[in-house]
């Protein structure tokens, strides 16, 4: 008796369904971490109060002009929190992210009473460069939860110019 | 084979098959998705943006009808084939020059102007060229048509772009208005680059399979497809990010070393090892589809090409902050290696499949090769065989005739060669019984062969 010949092709397939469960599980991983570091169920309703962005001045470290959502590269700038709106049991952070995503300035993490000497919060021009670099910069005061910042309770994107 | 299914395949006047209804139904949602983009873009964005983008309704317009030309020349006869796709190529060259500039003009013109726009596109240019003709060498046995392997990366590199860049920029929008800034924030980006991406992309390679079944065999030409809409995704988004980084570092004077960092990750390092490799899944599981049996084991191979593809292009975007690069000594040698170590594996699970795929047509156009000569129609003689069975041989005969009858000569035989090839892959696909054409098709092949021996004769 002799047996059929087999199709190579059913091969090709399973070998592509190998790939694709393994594909799934890398999928379903990064759910998973998705899940962990965006944790369903806290939202608080907590909200900060940012009093707004301004030109800053690093030599006086203070803020002046008026609230603005653009700004020249040339321009320092920082963000001004009203942390007394706060509960004073929550743990918070306030932070800065650049266009790439990096951290270019923060406070925290702290309790807003730990917070309070620091309510402006600037922007740091990165190592090596002499302004900001372009592009949509985010500021985020985040609520903390087992050491990690789980809810963002206040939030403000601004525009460096090109 | 029953009477009724032999008088079935023998009508010269087939009914169009149901899949070209279901590759129109597709290229009107893309073309849907394109519009409402622009329309999107034209109210939401700023003033040049949205003008701009209205002006790519043009774009749009052109590729459509350069595709519609295209496949229509496909099924016409050859006098009026030849200008049909002259015209389709004029036109979907005409849209992607459109749409380059229209890109420069968008996007970059404004901070770094069209100089150094048009300096990136000429750089990525050569680059992209070699890996075309990489990909389009990789099928030893039956390369290609060049104007196809063209339009796939045309469509990768204009209508795949065009497609993500509204929904990207929501999911983007959204992201940044309700996610905690950080690793989750970084796996959302992922699953949006992922998925949005590889599904523009994967559709290019979809509809040359419904459309080109004839020039669509088997998996190595689903590869050869889908890398080559990689290659031409990638090339324009290699433009954008040197364009980009330029008109962000150039005031600090390392504008051109950001744009010269881009293009060797994008187009020397990650040439093979990014969206070629993702969207070659694609076309690996369309190339599968291809060749299976049922429709229910046709989606589950085209799912599963697309959930490799997508998973491939996520763990690379999600977990690439895991290998952080350092400013030291290794600095190159960390970039190439985060490369290899992230997308090596993928690219290797690609090349498993090319492999397999190749031993697989080889095997199978050899087993055809001696049947047909074993028929004696004269279309391939016995003593033929074993030179059809290796590319090597072929070219080695190529070259013979080169020297003996010159360019002509040469040119001749690889036509014969390529039409005897055709002819044992119709065989193949008929033996499997994954062919819609007629028998007349079969016979007209080995017509085709016979005249064209006869040419090479004379």
């Amino acid at each position: 008796m002799v047996a059929a010949p087999v199709d190579q092709v059913r091969t090709l397939y399973r070998t592509l369904l190998v790939f694709a469960a393994v594909s799934l599980f890398i999928l379903v991983a990064g759910l998973v971490e998705f899940a962990y570091f965006e944790p369903p169920g806290q939202h608080t309703g907590l909200k900060a109060t940012i009093v707004g962005v301004y030109q800053y001045d690093p030599d006086h470290k203070t803020t002046a002009g008026p609230d603005r959502n653009s700004f020249p590269r040339t321009f320092q700038f920082a963000a001004v929190v009203d942390w007394s709106s706060l509960p004073k049991n929550v743990v918070v952070d306030a932070r800065w992210y650049d266009g790439f995503g990096n951290v270019v300035g923060s406070v925290g993490p702290g309790t807003p009473d730990q917070l309070a000497g620091q309510t402006i919060v600037p922007v740091k021009v990165p190592p090596g460069f002499s302004h900001n670099l372009p592009g949509h910069y985010v500021f985020v005061v985040e609520r903390y939860e087992g050491g990690a910042p789980v809810e963002v309770i206040g939030r403000r994107v601004v525009l460096v110019e090109r | 084979m029953s009477a009724l299914t032999t008088a079935r395949r023998a009508n010269p006047r087939a009914r169009r098959p149901a899949r070209y209804a279901i590759a129109i139904a597709i290229a009107v949602a893309l073309s849907l998705v394109l519009v409402a983009s622009s329309i999107l873009n034209y109210i939401y964005l700023d003033t040049v943006a949205g003008r701009t983008s209205l002006y790519g309704l043009l774009a749009v317009a052109l590729i459509a009808m350069g595709t519609f030309i295209g496949v229509r020349a496909a099924a016409r006869d050859p006098a009026v084939r030849r200008r049909d796709f002259i015209r389709a190529a004029v036109l979907l060259g005409l849209a992607a020059l459109f749409w380059l500039l229209l890109i420069d003009v968008f996007i970059f013109t404004d901070a770094a102007g069209p100089r150094v726009a048009a300096v990136c596109a000429l750089a990525c240019l050569p680059t992209t060229a070699f890996g075309l003709w990489v990909v389009r060498r990789i099928d030893r046995n039956e390369k290609e048509p060049w104007r196809l392997v063209l339009v796939a990366a045309a469509w990768g590199a204009v209508v795949a772009t065009s497609l993500v860049i509204w929904a990207e920029s929501l999911w983007q929008d959204i992201a940044i208005r309700t996610l905690v800034p950080g690793p989750g924030f970084d796996v959302s980006t992922a699953f949006s680059a992922g998925i949005l991406e590889e599904l523009a992309k994967g559709s290019a390679v979809v509809l040359l399979f419904l459309v080109m079944r004839n020039e669509f065999d088997d998996v190595v030409d689903g590869i050869v497809y889908g890398a080559a809409v990689g290659l031409g995704f990638n090339f324009m988004e290699s433009v954008a990010y040197m364009t980009n980084l330029y008109a962000i570092f150039a005031p600090d004077g390392v504008g051109g070393y950001a744009a010269g960092f881009q293009w060797y990750a994008r187009q020397v390092l990650g040439l093979f090892f990014g969206h070629a490799t993702y969207t070659a899944f694609v076309g690996a599981g369309v190339g599968i589809a291809r060749q299976l049996p049922t429709t229910r084991k046709k989606l589950i191979a085209i799912a599963a090409g697309f959930i490799v593809a997508i998973a491939a292009h996520f763990s690379w975007d999600a977990w690439i902050n895991l290998f952080p690069i350092v400013q030291n000594n290794f600095l190159i040698l960390e970039i190439h290696l985060r490369t290899l170590i992230m997308t090596g594996p993928f690219t290797a699970a690609v090349i498993a499949l090319l492999l397999l795929g190749l031993h697989i047509e080889s095997q199978a156009l050899a087993d055809q090769f001696r049947k047909e000569a074993a028929l004696g129609s004269g279309a391939i003689m016995p003593d033929e065989v074993p030179i059809l069975m290796s590319p090597w041989r072929r070219f080695r005969q190529r070259l013979r005739a080169l020297g003996r009858g010159g360019l002509r000569a040469y040119v001749r035989l690889a036509r014969l060669q390529t039409a005897q090839v055709d002819l044992a892959m119709e065989r193949w696909h008929r033996e499997r019984q994954e062919v819609d054409t007629p028998l007349e098709a079969e016979q007209e092949l080995r017509s085709q062969v016979i005249s064209l021996r006869k040419q090479l004769a004379a």
